[in-house]
């Protein structure tokens, strides 16, 4: 592993490595936190309306059919490239996991529960908002985290239509095989990526801690 | 419902609201028939529950009972019919304003898992916009009425409950606002048989002082005699097969149907109905106070005609039995003989009293108040002789009505 400590040792290597995790953090919680907005209204919409439950699903299930490479492609017509493709992408692949899971969860959530929410006069959003949410989100936030891991890995695509992040680093790598260093930038982005997707896994759990009610812990 | 229940609690009986009339809840020609089935679930159900009191539906499974009271707070919208309370036709007003005004309970509880205690109870109160203080007093007040002491329980959680505890609480969560009205359905259908007499004794304490209307569903025809104070029988759709007190549906039933579903063996469930606080208990006992002397109590005993003398504490509460070989033992009283056990109160009934005569295995059950201060023994004997009695006055009717019990041609 010597040639990979001396890749690591070269400043400005760390300082392109460092810049280009920042950016594939960006990259990954931008279409996390849209995902999980679309995601939320689409699972509640999925919940409540049992028959638009299962084409909401599959319409999402096919965005994550769609391989990877061809979808950034095909949006760059449309959105131009550099980040906006990537992110759109990236959006639309988080949305599987979210939306299954919000309707999951919400269906986990005690029928007698909810009947007794209802039994007591609790209107349908309150209802929503102080039992069935609360008591969906150890699953909805699951659901969450699995998509944030899978946008980690995929963002390291958005490099091939001209987006930031680490995948920059992998594919100069790839494009200088077999040149000196090119095996070094390949594992240097790889590495990143897999810490990065560690972080994360951390800051779920934290936020797990904190957002889970008491009650409903394990 | 422990004693603390007898604490002045602030619940007041709601019947001095609305229109006064000896009728609360009034259900006209109900029906529900479910999308996509042939026959209606509950077929024109017309039905009168008095103020203050508890009708039970009961009925075998499938027969329309759970559906028929779902239908009161409009949990199932019915499909035709009308429904008034105190009343008011609420057939069509904003079900929520409805459901705030009538307590639920349901067999599963349906405890809000991630809030707790306090907040579970709190949650009526604070749909209605009670401040926080008034609130919070309530739900104190109400634990205490369950019999859970509210400094140990407020903060916990459901999951850290037993299933009895669970029950106490989804009662005290029905009971938040004072609703006049109560709707319970199986609420003791989960819970084993022992916490589940000693919970329907402690609901049937609490309702004789708060006077609730109530719509009770049960599939048990030994819970509905125990907990009625009139009994709907249902067959199919839920056409009214009998609606009778449970004294009526015992001795006189309408017909096949009603005789079938009560069953044998209606001696034994009329025991259900018989009290304790009516039947001559024993209530001269030779008794004792655990801290005189041995030898004052070894010769009150000698000198008396009983084979054992109870002891009791400074509150009057029972603590052992004790027979005449027991003082030849050199220890101190408060290890000698055996401990008081199979303890009734006034309001048990005789079927609960055998029961704890068995469980204690002594024969004999010591009547206590409500604080557990001695009031007196009730014998086996006791409930022979009450027996004999209720059946000398059925004899007359089962003959008649050629039911011959065959425990009655036994004992002839």
């Amino acid at each position: 592993m010597g040639f990979f400590t001396e890749y690591l040792a070269d400043p400005s290597t760390r300082a392109t490595l460092i810049d280009q995790s920042l950016e594939h953090v960006t990259l990954t919680a931008v279409p996390v936190l849209s995902a999980t907005v679309i995601g939320l209204l689409l699972g509640i919409l999925a919940h409540r309306v049992p028959t638009v439950r299962q084409p909401i699903l599959s319409v999402v299930s096919t965005f994550l059919t769609i391989p990877s490479l061809a979808l950034f492609a095909l949006l760059i017509p449309i959105v131009g490239i550099g980040a906006t493709p990537a992110i759109v992408a990236l959006t639309m692949y988080a949305l599987l996991p979210i939306v299954r899971n919000t309707v999951s969860g919400l269906a986990s959530v005690d029928r007698a529960v909810v009947e007794s929410a209802k039994g007591m006069g609790m209107t349908a959003t309150t209802r929503l908002l102080r039992i069935e949410l609360p008591n969906a989100w150890p699953v909805m936030l699951a659901g969450v985290r699995v998509a944030t891991l899978l946008t980690i890995g995929i963002a390291a695509i958005a490099a091939l239509v001209g987006g930031p992040g680490l995948g920059q680093e992998i594919f100069s790598g790839i494009r200088r095989i077999p040149a000196a260093g090119s095996l070094e930038a390949l594992l240097g982005g790889t590495l990143f990526i897999v810490a990065l997707a560690l972080l994360f896994d951390l800051l779920y759990l934290a936020i797990g801690r904190l957002t889970i009610p008491r009650g409903i812990r394990d | 419902m422990t004693d603390r229940a007898n604490a002045d609690t602030a619940v007041s009986p709601a019947a001095a609201e609305g229109t006064g009339s000896s009728v609360m809840i009034d259900l006209i020609e109900l029906t529900k028939r479910f999308p996509g089935t042939q026959d209606p679930a509950v077929d024109r159900l017309t039905l009168q529950i008095p103020r203050g009191e508890i009708v039970v539906f009961v009925g075998p499974s499938g027969c329309g009972k759970t559906t028929s009271l779902k239908m009161i707070n409009r949990i199932i919208e019915p499909t035709s019919g009308s429904i008034v309370i105190d009343g008011e036709d609420v057939t069509t007003i904003d079900p929520n304003r409805l459901r705030r005004r009538i307590g639920y309970v349901i067999q599963q509880i349906g405890l809000f898992p991630h809030v707790t205690i306090e907040e579970n109870v709190a949650t009526v109160p604070k749909l209605l916009g009670w401040d926080r203080d008034r609130i919070h007093a309530r739900v104190d007040e109400l634990l205490d009425v369950v019999g859970l002491d509210p400094e140990i329980y407020r903060q916990r959680y459901p999951k850290e409950l037993s299933g009895g505890q669970r029950q106490r609480v989804g009662v005290a969560r029905a009971l938040a606002a004072d609703p006049p009205v109560l709707l319970m359905d199986e609420p003791f259908g989960a819970i084993d048989p022992i916490t589940r007499t000693r919970l329907q004794n402690e609901f049937l304490r609490l309702q004789a002082e708060l006077q609730k209307t109530i719509a009770f569903v049960t599939h048990d025809i030994d819970e509905a005699i125990k907990m009625g104070d009139r009994i709907a029988i249902l067959r199919e759709h839920s056409h009214i097969a009998q609606f009778a007190t449970p004294e009526e549906i015992l001795t006189q039933p309408a017909n096949e149907f009603v005789e079938d579903f009560v069953g044998t063996g209606a001696t034994l469930k009329r025991l259900k109905l018989s009290r304790v606080r009516e039947v001559d208990y024993t209530t001269d006992a030779l008794t004792g106070r655990i801290d005189e002397p041995r030898e004052v109590l070894r010769r009150r005993l000698h000198e008396s005609e009983w084979t054992a003398i109870l002891l009791l504490d400074a509150d009057g509460r029972p603590q052992r039995w004790l027979r005449g070989p027991d003082f030849l033992h050199d220890r101190p009283v408060t290890q000698l003989g055996l401990p008081a056990r199979a303890f009734v109160e006034g309001h048990a009934t005789l079927s609960d009293a055998l029961e704890e005569m068995l469980l204690g295995s002594a024969g004999v059950a010591i009547v206590v108040d409500n604080r557990g201060s001695y009031l007196g023994i009730l014998d086996i004997d006791d409930i022979i002789t009450s027996i004999q009695t209720m059946r000398d006055a059925d004899a007359e009717f089962h003959r008649a009505a050629k039911l011959v019990d065959p425990l009655d041609e036994v004992a002839e």
